[in-house]
């Protein structure tokens, strides 16, 4: 199973382009953070309640993205705010990123492929090898968003993970997304560092836009 | 974090007292998962005696939620306290579970 990191790299990848779906860096650096922080909640690390997030357990996990963001947290109050601890950890998102597409080379789920355009800018892809990860997401997000069926945590953090991306149209047509918009809200709720990712990546765009507008 | 159990008739009641959180959720987890007894099975949670909750202790009643439904049984809770019913309402746990006043309005409600 692919931890939520890699699962977000994979999902804002276009499957036939290898290109990455335009986002802002900035709302990209607080999902990729907020995927590593629910990851660690549900590999029992770290806990949480209205008010804070908790280191609970210390002991790394054999994973070099969640083991250094589980560092990181260490070195601060045994007690955080939420929406802080996100946006410590969407600083090393690039490095986070850069991790995960490695690792999701070497499980042969991506090749990297390197080019010239008009023979002086270098370009990167990485065209997807075996999209059955993908398909398995997509197949496991309809069943949550289209039915009443209860979801598992890891459906709940995925949920919370695509929406805050805007990328339910990869889940989901255009008729479907209005048809679930409740149930995503629904959903989305349901993980508290989900809300906390959801509120800043809504934030961050919302400032992205006033700057355009106002440029 | 405590968890007794009795039945009424086909109904299984679980009393929760204590902490719901990481410490004490893989166990919650076991304890509940045990519990549900039946086809299909009927479960009434008092909770009356919690005094917090957590992500994690959400996450256990999660699981447990699903696996009710799946075995087209049924599920209600009794007698949150002011601050575990605040946690419900923000995370929308509320529009997942049956939630009675009392364990005994729990008990109805799945029969």
């Amino acid at each position: 199973m692919l931890s939520f990191p890699e699962e977000i790299v994979l999902l804002l990848l276009d499957e036939t382009k290898g290109e990455f779906i335009s986002l802002p860096e900035s709302v990209f650096a607080i999902v990729m953070s907020g995927a590593a922080l629910m990851d660690l909640a549900l590999h029992n690390r770290i806990d949480t309640d209205l008010e804070k997030m908790m280191i609970v357990d210390r002991t790394p996990l054999g994973d070099d993205i969640l083991d250094d963001v589980l560092a990181g947290l260490g070195k601060k109050a045994a007690k955080l705010d939420i929406t802080d601890a996100l946006y410590d950890v969407a600083l090393s998102a690039e490095e986070y990123r850069a991790r995960a597409l490695k690792r999701l080379i070497a499980r042969g789920i991506l090749r990297e492929e390197n080019g010239r355009v008009l023979w002086v800018f270098h370009t990167r892809r990485y065209p997807v090898i075996d999209n059955a990860e993908q398909q398995e997401v997509r197949a496991r997000l309809r069943q949550v968003l289209l039915t009443d069926e209860i979801p598992d945590p890891r459906d709940v953090v995925l949920i919370c993970l695509v929406d805050a991306c805007a990328l339910l149209g990869f889940v989901l047509s255009e008729d479907e997304i209005e048809t679930v918009t409740p149930r995503v809200e629904q959903l989305r709720k349901m993980d508290l560092i989900g809300q906390a990712v959801t509120r800043a990546a809504s934030e961050t765009e919302a400032i992205i836009k006033f700057a355009a507008t106002t440029m | 974090m405590e968890i007794k159990q009795e039945r009424d008739g086909d109904v299984v009641i679980v009393r929760l007292s204590g902490r719901l959180d990481s410490g004490a959720a893989s166990s919650a987890e076991e304890q509940l998962g045990a519990a549900l007894a039946g086809e299909p099975p009927r479960m009434a949670i008092d909770m009356s005696g919690l005094d917090y909750i957590s992500s994690a202790g959400l996450r256990v009643l999660l699981v447990l939620a699903k696996k009710v439904q799946q075995q087209k049984g049924k599920v209600a809770l009794g007698g949150l306290v002011a601050n575990v019913r605040e946690v419900f309402s923000v995370s929308g746990f509320d529009s997942i579970f049956t939630i009675e006043p009392d364990a005994a309005s729990a008990v109805a409600a799945v029969r």
